[in-house]
């Protein structure tokens, strides 16, 4: 069942001197309820690019992209969003944010036993009320998922968002998203620049290239769960997207 | 149901463990300087006690303020050495500032009422001062209640105005194109300048006088806003849109919020400002207030009474600056501390 279509999209720019780049040049992407789809290539390929069209902050210049059969042209609840630096309001506290999507939908009558139960089941008991510069990276994180993945998204795209995390905190991000994604059974669209992440969470991996930005292949994942990151089926399968990467 | 995904990893927030009160009194505690601060105050007393004036001047009030201030530090050394913490940190740190307070007290009191060393009647002693203040003080509380209120109106005004036309200015291009240029030229306009114009515009002096001080803060405040607004990056507006929030939500939850620093810095800067133009436009147009005070004592040529009025103006402007900062400092609790 196809929910999300990308289909002959250009996303194209224009420099300083007028000159038109490709960001984006015929992407095609069908995407079924439920699947975690891991979109990886190098920096400039466009895979933000893509995600901010998917999520409607963007709109293309050729090309339509649609969930359902409905056009995409702004962004919507439906569709969650965790920016590569989270973003999350530093003026709120953490549960703050967390409520603050429920909130703006449906006034001060939003369920407070939702957002109690993704404190808890993002570990950020005790710091609901700190507020976002006193707490770690990864808690930042796990509370800007938490913010979105409250809201009940259809779809969540995720831009980098353990890019900017160090190894141990990365890993554990990693398990939280996956633990969710299991969960809640929310399909997912992962930006990211890390192999390993890509394998670790995709059930399909997309493999760009850059300038013009272009979707090289699309490879089914068969590792089946638990994954595990050193086993030797991981580092095969890691080494046929490496081989893919190398261009 | 679901169990927590990350109980292993409850790490503490990196919250600073420096207390506030140790890096705001920073002055090490030492019983000697506290002692010496009391010391000159006792000197103080004595001084203006047993040498002789120049001129026939009642102490009585500046004795009183002496034995009070000495009272004041003595209850709070004693409870400083008594009990650790913030109370013993605070006495430490000003009792070095206390024993100079106390120096220059006596050193003015010999320089005008004792020797006559600085002429009068320009500068007259602080004992003048407060005993001028004691008779006066009838009118001069009149005065600064009119002042401060005729302040507090106008400032409100001013920094709503101020605050609206900047937020709209710096969410809005199209308001921004047509209203900027006009903010420009006319916000750069010093508010004095209007003064001729605004005493015969306005049916009544208490109207101008609103008018030119909420002038001279608006313009700071609408300048500094509009550059807030601006600053916010544009993640929390794209946040905000996946999260749901609709156009009047932004403003309220992204924009005001995002600004609020810098519509603070505006509003600070607004208030010099606006402590100026009241006492120009006091002095003016008004029948009351600190301003038409000095004005009338400069008239009959008692300068005691341009320096009680001063006195109080520094002690009301004092009042109202910390107080501003206090509420800046709740209201942008957020912010991460620099210090």
């Amino acid at each position: 069942m196809v929910q999300l279509a990308v289909e002959n999209v250009d996303r194209i720019l224009e420099d300083n001197n007028g000159q038109k780049i490709n960001v984006l040049e015929d992407i095609n992407l069908h995407v079924g309820s439920g699947e975690f789809i891991s979109i990886i290539g190098p920096s400039g390929c466009g895979k933000t690019t893509l995600l901010r069209l998917i999520s409607g902050l963007d709109t293309p210049e050729k090309g339509e992209v649609s969930v359902d059969g409905n056009l995409i042209d702004q962004p919507d609840v439906s569709r969650g969003y965790v920016f590569q630096h989270g973003s999350l309001f530093p003026w709120e506290t953490i549960k703050e944010n967390i409520s603050s999507g429920l909130k703006a939908t449906n006034g001060h009558d939003y369920d407070k036993k939702l957002v109690d139960h993704y404190i808890d089941l993002m570990g950020l008991k005790g710091f609901e009320n700190a507020y976002p510069h006193q707490v770690s990276g990864g808690m930042a994180q796990r509370a800007a998922l938490a913010r979105s993945i409250v809201l009940n998204p259809e779809l969540l795209l995720l831009d980098e968002p353990m890019g900017a995390l160090d190894a141990f905190t990365r890993a554990d991000v990693q398990d939280v998203i996956q633990r969710v994604w299991k969960q809640t059974k929310t399909t997912m669209i992962l930006v990211t620049h890390d192999i390993d992440e890509a394998i670790y969470l995709g059930t399909r991996i997309v493999v760009m290239t850059p300038r013009p930005g272009k979707i090289k292949e699309i490879v089914t994942n068969p590792l089946d769960f638990p994954r595990k990151r050193t086993s030797d089926e991981f580092l095969e399968f890691r080494r046929e997207i490496q081989d893919k990467l190398n261009f | 149901m679901l169990e927590s995904a990350t109980a292993a990893h409850k790490a503490p927030a990196k919250l600073a463990k420096k207390s506030t009160s140790q890096t705001k009194y920073w002055k090490p505690y030492q019983t000697r300087w506290n002692l010496i601060s009391l010391l000159t105050l006792v000197v103080a007393f004595l001084e203006n006690l047993l040498v002789p004036a120049q001129e026939l001047v009642n102490n009585v009030t500046y004795r009183w303020f002496l034995v009070a201030y000495f009272a004041y530090l003595a209850i709070v050394y004693i409870a400083g050495s008594v009990v650790h913490g913030k109370v013993r940190l605070y006495s430490g740190h000003f009792a070095q500032l206390n024993a100079s307070i106390g120096l220059l007290l006596v050193v003015q009191d010999l320089l005008t009422e004792k020797y006559a060393v600085i002429q009068q009647p320009f500068f007259v002693s602080f004992a003048q001062i407060l005993d001028q203040m004691k008779t006066d003080h009838a009118l001069l509380l009149a005065s600064t209640w009119s002042s401060l209120g005729l302040w507090l109106i106008s400032f409100v005004i001013g920094t709503i105005i101020g605050i609206a036309l900047g937020l709209f200015m710096g969410r809005y291009h199209q308001f921004n194109y047509w209203a900027f240029p006009y903010l420009k030229v006319i916000g750069i306009i010093p508010a004095a300048a209007w003064m001729p114009l605004t005493m015969v515009i306005f049916p009544t002096s208490y109207l101008a006088e609103i008018f030119l001080i909420a002038f001279s803060v608006w313009f700071p405040v609408a300048f500094m806003t509009i550059g807030g607004v601006q600053s916010i990056s544009k993640d929390y507006f794209e946040s905000a849109k996946t999260l749901g929030f609709s156009e009047s939500q932004i403003l309220r939850k992204v924009v005001i919020p995002g600004a609020l620093p810098n519509i603070f810095i505006g509003i600070f800067t607004a208030m010099g400002l606006s402590f100026t133009m009241l006492v120009i436009s006091e002095m003016i147009g008004a029948k009351v207030g600190l301003g038409w005070y000095i004005n009338w004592a400069k008239g009959v040529g008692n300068y005691t009474q341009v320096y009680s009025a001063i006195v109080i103006m520094a002690i009301l402007f004092s009042i109202i600056f910390s107080l501003l900062n206090k509420f800046q400092d709740y209201a942008l609790r957020w912010r991460e501390k620099t210090n």
